[in-house]
């Protein structure tokens, strides 16, 4: 049993403190994600699992030893970084056994679980060359071969496919699904990419300036975030986010629309909150991805429309600001067009707009 | 104390000790004494005098000295012309060598040459090519007629300083041309050819791209050069050990004179100072233009 | 660069005879010094000058190392030995020494850093000359004066932190993921530079020690003072046995000159890539 557990962990360097107290449980074979932008503190609460930073305050825990005082090399961990730090001067084979050859283990034993990796990954044409002879998306696979042959508690990943190109990204996604399929391991993933989260993990972790402001599985996290910086992180395009005010139990944006607030909204009269769609949510009317129950219909001037092939993002004003609405079985559409949008009310989210959290149930 | 070398936050200390200690022993005890014996009227025939205590009197000789003087004046625009010559003939040798695409692995080979040569070598290489009896100038001269009388080459005064600048020009502008070819190698193409469609001209690219680039470059080549450039003192000595008649004695020449030859420790210490200090104020300045340099570097890429 | 301007013929040429020029400047003083040792002394001192030698003889080597009656023989082999022996070690040392520095620099941070970087490139600076006084007072009392010990102690300071300053570069340029990785397959921090930081550095540090190799093979300054006898005295003191109050012995003179440069010559050579790289990369980069 690998579970990783992190109580009140505080990192500072000198005075300044940039983790506050995280705590986080995960479970065995599971597969979390730490996503965030830059400067989160989601790469430096992983180096501190993988005893590369020290922790200044708090506990770590992997299975039921805490670690904190552990060097890297006790703690059965491997980590694949962003650079992939092969080693250069050693080939393929020799990175993959290099962990094996320190640890002593015997010639054939090393042989035997180096195939096997390279076997899963793929990577038999390529055993004897270096890592400056390797391709991207080859020497990302090294690198994750490097971390399995030692059957390690916990694997860490530390943004590994941000130096991949687009496609490659894609691919190197799926095979990391498929290799946790396979390797029943628990994984601690960071990575700033929203799509890599939502896709990989079994649950995320959403940082910002050294605080967690939301787990949850995919789902939970993109339907009900719990305030406005997950609700605008996760998601492309992102949600739009207009502020309004509560009147008559419904909220009123700037230019006088009056948007009718869902029954568990928790508001108050005169409250300021941010409403908050989907562009899925405000489409067309016949255009919409759900057959709305419940919705109200605008009709709006489209100032932009980037047709995308099944779908077309489009650009309009609401509540004097710039809205994009998502129209799916497209026409061609003209910018200066006027078309009846309907905004799903039974997706609207509702936040405050002082505190920024979300205020339904 | 024991608990603080044990800890992680020693380890770079307890790493550096070892060379701490080696310059403590061989380079700041010494200048410490150094400093002393400046103080005293040390003699060296006279151990005794070691303990002589004389204050500023050797300091206000030296400064009170003509000969001091000319030779620190004689050493700063050494020092000035030999840097500035070496930059302007090492830039222009890159330029060249860097238009050069056959062979150019070659070059940069021969270029290395004189750095191989310690300064006693060049020296004792330009006192046989500048004599006056055999040496390849005047031969050279001869027999293309110019001359008819062969020329003192380093025995008037004008000369010798000429052929001395000569020497070291010849020994340092490798550095430069060698450090500014690896600069222009490593010139991003791009600002350059954003520069000619933006419509400069050669001369305009060079002075507006080329050269601010190569800033950092040229601070390096003279930061490395002012580190040792008292090894000017190796070639003076063989080629003319300050003559004739001390017309082309430098402030080194003159300190080794007036500590050895006539054992005023105390008074060449003095110098030795005067020599420590335009050593360091020649690097520090071009390390600091370096530094400054470095971070507008940072910027543009 | 050059492959994007268009040049018209006539600059063509003049760029060539400008480097054609120069390296002429830059081999004919070494070259013809050379040839001198291989010349007979008769040549040497022939008026009208002999530009075609006739003849070329070993003469002036067997004659340096005392192996001709005629001329009197100088130890000159003990200075070689001398010089190998003093420079190796310092060498070797420095290079330890350094190497520590240098790797704290690169990869730690701590208290004084900047101040102690400026303080050990400073003790660079002091010239040699200014040195050798009070080392020559200092060296006498401890019993030093004329001994390999004594050289080698002083050419290890010199050499110290030039190489401070050099191996810090290189090992800059190895980033610092590698280590880590290597920690987390399991070494010890001492498991992970030997393993992995230290193979990627050997080249870099290889041409750091060819470097001290040549400041202390080549040094003359201090040597010149601090040492008396063939008991420890090195080649560029050698060099000046062969001048006299007015007469140079330039046969004799350009043949140990041969000597001397021939070492620095081949090392040169080997790590000419490495050390440019080392030189401007390290600095500019910071």
């Amino acid at each position: 049993m690998a579970n990783v557990s992190l109580k009140k962990v505080v990192k500072r360097y000198g005075r300044e403190e940039v983790v506050h107290g995280i705590d986080l449980e995960v479970a065995h074979n599971e597969f979390v994600v730490l996503v965030g932008p830059s400067g989160c503190g989601k790469s430096t609460t992983l180096r501190m699992v993988a005893g590369l930073e020290e922790i200044s305050d708090g506990t770590i825990s992997i299975g039921d030893r805490v670690v904190n005082a552990l060097p890297p090399r006790s703690r059965n961990i491997s980590m694949v970084f962003q650079s992939y730090a092969l080693y250069p001067h050693m080939t393929v084979r020799e990175n993959l056994g290099f962990g094996l050859k320190i640890a002593k283990e015997p010639e054939a034993e090393i042989t035997k679980r180096v195939n096997e990796a390279a076997d899963i990954l793929g990577l038999e044409p390529y055993m004897d060359r270096l890592p400056a002879h390797l391709s991207g998306g080859q020497r990302q696979r090294v690198a994750m071969g490097r971390a399995i042959v030692r059957n390690p508690d916990v694997f860490l990943f530390d943004e590994p496919l941000s130096n991949l190109d687009a496609k490659l990204r894609g691919q190197m996604r799926v095979e990391i699904k498929r290799l946790h399929q396979r390797v029943k391991t628990t994984v601690i993933y960071v990575t700033h990419d929203q799509v890599e989260a939502m896709t990989l993990a079994d649950r995320i972790v959403i940082m910002r300036d050294g605080y967690v402001e939301q787990v949850g599985t995919p789902t939970q996290v993109f339907e009900k975030p719990a305030n406005t910086f997950v609700a605008g992180f996760i998601g492309s395009p992102p949600m739009n986010q207009l502020d309004a005010i509560v009147a008559n139990g419904k909220a009123r944006l700037s230019d006088g629309v009056e948007v009718p607030l869902p029954a568990d909204a928790r508001v108050s009269e005169g409250q300021q909150i941010v409403l908050g769609f989907r562009p899925e949510s405000f489409a067309p009317k016949g255009h919409s991805l759900h057959g709305a129950d419940r919705s109200v219909s605008v009709a709006r001037t489209v100032m932009i429309a980037e047709p995308l092939g099944t779908e077309t993002i489009l650009f309009a004003e609401l509540g004097g600001k710039e809205v994009q609405g998502k129209m799916l079985d497209p026409r061609p559409v003209q910018p200066g067009e006027m078309l009846d949008f309907t905004l799903d009310l039974t997706r609207l989210h509702v936040f405050d707009k002082a505190s920024g959290k979300t205020l339904r149930a | 104390m024991t608990r603080f070398f044990r800890s992680p936050q020693a380890t770079p200390y307890l790493l550096l000790l070892p060379a701490i200690a080696v310059i403590l022993a061989v380079v700041l005890v010494p200048l410490l004494v150094s400093l002393w014996t400046s103080f005293t009227g040390y003699n060296l025939t006279k151990p005794a005098t070691l303990f002589q205590w004389v204050g500023l009197r050797n300091y206000q000789r030296v400064l009170a000295s003509s000969d001091f003087w000319w030779a620190f004046g004689r050493t700063v625009l050494f020092i000035t012309i030999a840097l500035n010559l070496e930059l302007l003939l090492g830039l222009g040798l890159a330029l060249l060598v860097n238009k050069i695409t056959w062979g150019q692995r070659t070059l940069r080979t021969i270029m290395m040459f004189p750095m191989m040569f310690s300064p006693i070598l060049v020296g004792f290489q330009f006192k046989y090519l500048f004599n006056d009896a055999v040496g390849l100038v005047n031969n050279a001269l001869f027999d293309l007629g110019l001359i008819r009388e062969p020329i003192a080459w380093l025995v008037d005064p004008i000369l010798a300083n000429f052929a001395i600048i000569f020497a070291e020009v010849w020994m340092s502008t490798s550095v430069f041309a060698i450090l500014l070819l690896a600069g222009l190698m490593a010139l991003p193409k791009e600002p350059l050819e954003a520069a000619r469609v933006d419509g400069c001209n050669p001369w305009q690219v060079f002075r507006h791209i080329t050269l601010p680039f190569l800033m950092p470059f040229i601070y390096i080549a003279m930061t490395i050069r002012s580190l040792d450039v008292a090894r000017a003192y190796d070639m003076v000595r063989i080629m003319t050990n300050g003559g004739p008649a001390g017309r082309t004695e430098l402030l080194w020449t003159l300190m080794t004179r007036t500590g050895y030859q006539n054992s005023q420790m105390g008074m060449a210490n003095a110098m030795g100072y005067v020599s420590i200090i335009l050593s360091i104020a020649f690097t520090v300045f071009y390390y600091r233009k370096l530094t400054q340099a470095r971070t507008f570097m940072g910027g543009a890429q | 660069m050059s492959a994007m301007t268009i040049e018209k013929p006539w600059q063509r040429w003049l760029i060539r005879l400008g480097v054609f020029v120069s390296m002429t400047i830059l081999v004919v003083p070494g070259a013809w010094v050379v040839l001198t040792a291989f010349r007979q002394n008769i040549e040497i001192l022939a008026k009208p000058a002999v530009w075609i030698p006739q003849e070329l003889t070993l003469k002036n080597f067997q004659g340096i190392f005392g192996l001709l009656d005629t001329q009197q023989g100088l130890p000159v082999a003990q200075y070689f030995v001398n010089s190998l022996v003093i420079s190796v070690t310092s060498t070797v040392v420095a290079i330890a020494v350094g190497m520590m520095g240098g790797y704290a620099f690169a990869r730690y941070r701590f208290k004084g850093k900047g101040a102690l970087f400026l303080g050990f490139m400073l003790s660079r600076t002091v010239p040699g000359v200014a040195l050798s006084l009070p080392l020559f007072i200092l060296w006498a009392r401890l019993g030093l004066i004329d001994t390999s010990w004594g050289m080698i102690l002083v050419y290890m300071s010199i050499n110290i932190p030039f190489t401070i300053w050099l191996t810090d570069g290189f090992f800059r340029q190895i980033p610092i993921d590698l280590s880590e990785a290597a920690q987390i397959d399991g070494c010890t921090r001492w498991q992970a530079f030997w393993k992995v930081e230290f193979p990627l550095a050997r080249a870099g540090l290889a041409s750091a020690a060819i470097f001290a190799f040549l400041t202390s093979w080549n040094e003359y300054a201090l040597a010149s003072q601090l040492t008396r006898t063939t008991a420890s005295k090195t080649m560029p003191v050698g060099l000046m046995d062969f001048t006299a109050q007015f007469t140079v012995d330039w046969a004799g003179m350009s043949a140990m000159a041969v000597l001397i440069i021939i070492p620095a010559l081949v090392l040169t050579f080997i790590v000419q890539k490495h050390l440019i790289a080392g030189l401007t990369f390290g600095g500019v980069k910071g």
